[in-house]
């Protein structure tokens, strides 16, 4: 009772004027941005965070807004991928094997009303999952020391190395990478300056937004330039737009079962949306795949993923609500957002801020019913949207993102830096380096080093006070299994092929 | 191969901070880490990972379109000089300059990109420096 009683404190922030507009603007926007393909709820997030930051925004109605832009690039991206067979997003991949297919048939409206009503339950289910188990799980890492959260901050990268699928050793080096570039600047606990080579505007360390708006945004636009989807036509819109009361009534189990496996995945760290898609949709596959109708355009193979790509992006917030580690490289973003006005996410979180924290929750749930209301109706708008031609599109990014940056400290410094940021980025997306853990490694570095010193502080350097306790053996145990199992399974996999 | 490029300069790039961290004057603490020890493990944990990519490189060579070399080193430029010029000459004319240039790098027509940067560079700045009170560089042009 005493969430239901939190909740609704939550949805009196949340239906304050001010906060309802922001949500309404954010989805909005964020839908265009997640149907452009390329940008993604990273870029979206990267572009308005300084925004909300210069515009003084309290915090709780920045993160409104921010996560309005997020679950709109989780509706938006399905939309480029069913029209043009362009997955908007990272997420909408499996979307797009299904989607296309129904689209070349005339059933694009029904693939796209599917797909939103699917977004739509993942969501839910994965927003009530917040109300049930956040508060419990921010009570119980209460009993967290140093050593444990260090532990998880471990078990948090190596998910990623070992859920990242193909690229385990990239996933890696780009999260170090991330974390070296964090080390620049003062050390606060000494004040020596480390890595910053003479030069004082270094002295401060790299700022957030400009690692984030270089890394994405500013290399966004340098691969725009060899994007070829330009000479393709998006399938225009005919017919029906909305499902079928039978398509619909085919699609409820299988929305059911990806919304609880895409909630799963996202509470875990390191594990994100496309992950969670993929897996629902070859769960749903083999369960539901008898007449071999998934990949000619099955509206259940397009319910799966949207599910569980919203339930995981949603899901995604819990361990950045309640333990301060965030699980994607979306919600490390929001962590650095919050970071920016000085409020520390952790178990804390919930007893000091109730109205930042419940706040957010209570917009998830009126974001999404406001996604359902604009996706089903403004479908025919949003999908002309997907015509701008990038010589309009280009220059409106850059100059968005300069006066972002700018916004911040009104330094030239930052702007060169954060476009020589942008060409790193660049390089490291053509070698195929998964970005996600570059902006999760450099939020995750300043908290891990912090905990691993405080902890061999308290032990006057003993290192077994890492191991010290059930909860962080458990901890390094489950790290070590992410990493082991799936060079396991790849092993065995070979060998059966090979004999 | 690109990857083994990436990885062996990556390796010197390692091997650099490994030895910045080394040089550092650390004032004696009671705190038994200390600054040094975290940026070294990473230093070679990026070390190991550089040598596995050295060893087996997952992904043989890039894709680059030799007719967009060009465009990029000249869109790259163009970010550059937007970035050293944007608050010297002041945000109006900076960016309706950078917003020309990459509308026609874009293949943007001269129609196009000239329409796009007389409205995009007072729209945003009206927006910004007026209504929302992002501060924006005024320039010689509008002091």
């Amino acid at each position: 009772m005493d969430n239901l009683s939190n909740l609704f404190l939550g949805f009196q922030v949340a239906i304050q004027p001010l906060n309802l507009a922001l949500a309404s603007f954010g989805c909005f926007v964020g839908t265009v941005l997640g149907l452009l393909p390329g940008l993604g709820p990273i870029n979206g997030i990267a572009i308005f965070l300084p925004l909300a930051f210069a515009l003084n925004l309290p915090p709780e109605s920045a993160l409104i807004l921010l996560a309005a832009v997020y679950m709109g690039c989780e509706y938006g991206g399905r939309i480029s991928a069913i029209l043009l067979n362009v997955p908007g997003d990272a997420g909408a991949v499996m979307t797009t094997v299904d989607g296309h297919p129904l689209a070349l048939q005339g059933k694009a409206g029904a693939a796209l009303s599917i797909s939103a009503v699917s977004s739509f339950v993942g969501a839910l289910v994965s927003t009530i999952g917040i109300v049930l188990f956040a508060p419990m799980l921010s009570g119980w890492a209460l009993s967290f020391g140093p050593a444990e959260y260090f532990a998880l901050m471990v078990f948090a990268v190596a998910t990623l190395g070992g859920m990242m699928g193909s690229k385990p050793v990239k996933a890696l080096l780009g999260c170090f990478i991330g974390m070296s570039l964090a080390m620049v600047g003062i050390d606060s606990g000494t004040g020596v300056y480390r890595l910053t080579f003479g030069s004082l505007h270094l002295s401060d360390g790299i700022q957030f937004i400009v690692i984030v708006i270089g890394l994405f945004a500013i290399s966004e636009i340098l691969i725009m330039l060899e994007q070829t989807h330009a000479g393709k036509n998006a399938i225009k819109l005919s017919g029906k737009l909305l499902f079928s009361l039978k398509e619909l009534a085919s699609t409820g189990m299988t929305m059911a079962r990806s919304a609880l496996m895409g909630f799963g995945i996202g509470i875990l760290p390191g594990a994100g949306a496309t992950v969670a898609s993929a897996i629902a949709y070859t769960t749903e596959k083999r369960i539901n795949d008898k007449d071999s109708t998934f990949g000619s355009g099955d509206v259940r193979g397009v319910a799966a993923p949207e599910a569980a790509n919203n339930a995981s992006a949603c899901g995604s917030f819990i361990p950045m609500l309640t333990l301060g580690v965030p699980g994607s490289g979306t919600t490390a973003v929001m962590l650095g957002a919050l970071t920016l006005y000085n409020i520390t996410p952790g178990p804390l979180l919930f007893e000091a801020q109730p109205a930042v924290v419940w706040g957010l929750i209570a917009s998830l749930f009126i974001a999404n019913l406001l996604l359902l209301f604009m996706n089903i109706p403004l479908i025919g708008l949003f999908a002309r949207l997907l015509s701008i031609p990038n010589a309009i599109l280009v220059p409106a990014i850059a100059a968005i993102s300069f006066v972002g940056v700018y916004g911040i400290h009104s330094s030239t410094f930052d702007l060169v830096l954060m476009v020589v940021l942008g060409i790193f980025g660049y390089v490291l997306r053509k070698l195929a380096f998964p970005t996600g853990p570059i902006i999760l490694g450099f939020v995750l570095a300043e908290l891990m080093e912090r905990n691993l010193r405080r902890a061999l502080a308290i032990s006057d350097g003993d290192v077994s006070i890492l191991f010290a306790s059930p909860l962080s053996v458990g901890l390094w145990a489950l790290a070590a299994l992410v990493i082991v199992v799936p060079i396991l399974v790849r092993f065995r996999a070979r060998r059966t092929a090979g004999g | 191969m690109m990857d083994r490029i990436f990885s062996g300069v990556w390796l010197c790039v390692c091997i650099g901070i490994a030895v910045s961290i080394w040089q550092m004057q650390v004032p004696f603490s009671y705190e038994p880490v200390g600054p040094k020890a975290f940026p070294l493990l990473l230093a070679a944990l990026m070390a190991l990972c550089s040598i596995a990519l050295i060893v087996r490189p997952d992904h043989q060579g890039v894709e680059v379109n030799p007719a967009l070399v060009g465009k990029g080193a000249a869109l790259i430029g163009v970010l550059l000089s937007y970035a050293l010029l944007f608050s010297t000459i002041g945000y109006v004319v900076s960016t309706a300059l950078m917003v020309v240039a990459v509308s026609r790098i874009f293949r943007g027509s001269w129609k196009t990109s000239v329409v796009t940067a007389v409205t995009i560079a007072p729209g945003t700045f009206l927006l910004f420096d007026s209504v929302l009170e992002v501060s924006l560089p005024r320039g010689a042009l509008l002091n």
